[in-house]
């Protein structure tokens, strides 16, 4: 079902009552959405240094992947849309021998070329040391977000923004990032004096800052984990529950493949979205957000 | 099949000061990543001399396998020789001094770890990092004296994992240096066992450890570069 015909449906259904009138009506009557009202949100988390497709012999995902591919992939979206936002949610590195080979180097020169906007760090890129990414990141030319490493003592200190604000046409896109506990996860002489900050806490001062900043919309990146067994353990569920103002929080590390985004209700009883598209770069995760002016408060709507 | 999803989302209204409210909504529509795709020529050309260069180290020989090394319980020939490498390389590139209160009475790995046989034949670089893909780092743990009880439980309710050093002869660790008692005992492991993995919770009773700064990997490449012809020994090792 494309979005058009959803929407003529679900005005059907709906009587357009529950939502906002002006939001399908104008689809019902089949004028097309301007690129303009549109910000695109492209995403992958936890590619783990896969350049190469996987072998046509692979288990489990026999021919799937590869870098190469995924640019023709983004280069197709951006050819069709105008205000496209390309991220990753960390774990870029280690999983191949590329890493072991080339510290990381290739897989930051690809995700230039590739045109990423933004990524978060993920536990795995603290393998090479910190002194290893940062030579690799000498060949970055994106940022990396992390809100909740404090790398004041440490080789890092300065070369990661704690939030970037991207203007895309009309729109302001706000992002920031959540890294995953290092202790235990990480050899501590990788980490060194990294300092580890309450994602929650983080999360809540940056969005209430990207908010004030008059954001339309705010990412949150997230290396947290989807959810977990023990359910207090820290993750994008308990992250989203406990925050306010996130949009979407585009998780990794429990490498989920997501049928498509979650809802969650954050701390003002708002929805926020969480996704997540597996990992070695087997899927590129597309959410379009569409922006209308609005008049007065509407509750979610999701359907398939 | 792509699934379409929508979803509306409400931004705050009233709350954005200085700019517009906005209704949003969101529509799914994940991009599967196929060999439908076209690859990209200039892309591919930023890959290849590395691909080159990647597969040119792979593909070295390093030493010979006179037979074909398997993994198994409760004793196999692969599980000897990874432990071997480990237990062995680890001792003598230790900086440290060797001081009879830290030699490593035995190394225990898991079978689980062991990704893949090493076949008879050349042994390239390659067929090491299949072995061995993650990056595990060899880790020194000190174990209080008391807990060889629980490590011969768990070998023996795993039916047996892959040792070095010591042999388990029915209830009982055979260490190979002194047998008197002491009140702690050094195991080389990986830090992803010492770390919980494998649910080898006796670990959690360590009294201190050890980084070595060295991949597992890089251990065992070293190793079946010394040996030249890999050591083949299927000697049984636990006796349950």
């Amino acid at each position: 079902m494309n979005r058009r015909d959803f929407l003529r449906n679900t005005a059907l259904i709906t009587g357009g009552s529950m939502i906002a009138p002006s939001l399908f009506a104008k689809d019902a009557l089949g004028s097309k959405s301007a690129l303009t009202d549109k910000v695109t949100i492209l995403h992958t988390n936890d590619t783990h240094s896969n350049i190469d497709p996987f072998p046509d012999n692979h288990a489990k995902y026999p021919g799937r992947g590869g870098v190469s591919r995924r640019f023709e992939a983004i280069e197709a979206v951006r050819a069709s849309e105008e205000n496209v936002l390309l991220l990753d949610a960390g774990d870029i590195f280690q999983g191949t021998p590329y890493f072991n080979m080339f510290g990381g180097v290739l897989e930051m020169k690809l995700m230039t070329q590739l045109g990423y906007d933004a990524a978060t760090m993920g536990n795995h890129d603290f393998d090479g040391g910190m002194d290893g990414f940062k030579s690799a990141k000498e060949y970055a030319d994106f940022p990396f977000i992390c809100s909740n490493y404090d790398f004041s003592n440490t080789e890092l200190d300065g070369l990661t923004e704690p939030y970037t604000i991207f203007k895309k046409g009309k729109y302001k896109v706000g992002v920031f990032g959540v890294g995953v506990e290092l202790d235990g996860l990480v050899p501590d002489n990788k980490y060194g004096e990294t300092q580890y900050l309450d994602p929650v806490e983080m999360a809540t001062n940056y969005a209430a800052k990207l908010k004030e900043e008059g954001c339309d919309l705010i990412i949150c990146l997230s290396h947290l984990g989807y959810t977990y067994e023990d359910k207090e353990r820290m993750s994008d569920v308990n992250l989203a529950r406990k925050t306010k103002d996130i949009h979407l929080i585009i998780g990794g590390h429990t490498h989920t493949f997501l049928d498509k985004p979650v809802e969650e209700k954050n701390a003002d009883g708002k929805t926020v979205l969480i996704n997540q598209v597996g990992w070695a770069g087997i899927n590129l995760g597309r959410i379009d957000f569409y922006f209308e002016k609005a008049e007065f408060k509407q509750d979610i709507i999701l359907i398939e | 099949m792509i699934r379409n999803v929508i979803i509306a989302l409400i931004l705050g209204a009233g709350l954005w000061a200085c700019s517009d409210v906005y209704t949003i909504s969101a529509e799914y529509e994940p991009i599967v990543i196929t060999d439908d795709i076209s690859s990209n020529a200039s892309i591919d050309s930023m890959i290849s001399p590395y691909q080159r260069q990647l597969s040119a180290t792979m593909d070295e020989v390093i030493a010979y396998a006179p037979n074909d090394f398997t993994k198994g319980r409760p004793n196999a020939s692969l599980n000897n020789w990874a432990t071997d490498a480990v237990f062995y390389n680890s001792i003598f590139t230790s900086t440290d001094s060797l001081d009879l209160e830290k030699v490593p009475m035995m190394c225990l790995l898991n079978v689980g770890g062991l990704r893949n046989p090493i076949n008879k034949g050349d042994v390239t670089v390659g067929d090491i990092f299949k072995l061995m893909p993650f990056d595990n780092e060899v880790v020194w743990v000190e174990m209080p004296w008391d807990t060889q009880d629980e490590i011969i439980d768990y070998l023996k309710k795993k039916g047996g994992e892959p040792i070095a050093g010591a042999v388990l002869d029915g209830d009982t660790l055979l260490f190979p240096t002194p047998a008197e008692k002491m009140d702690t005992y050094w195991v080389l492991t990986s830090d992803y066992l010492m770390n919980g993995g494998d649910k080898m919770d006796f670990f959690e009773k360590k009294v201190s450890y050890q980084y070595t700064n060295r991949l597992m990997r890089d251990v065992m490449l070293d190793a079946a570069k010394k040996q030249d012809t890999l050591v083949f020994d299927h000697e049984p090792r636990i006796t349950l």
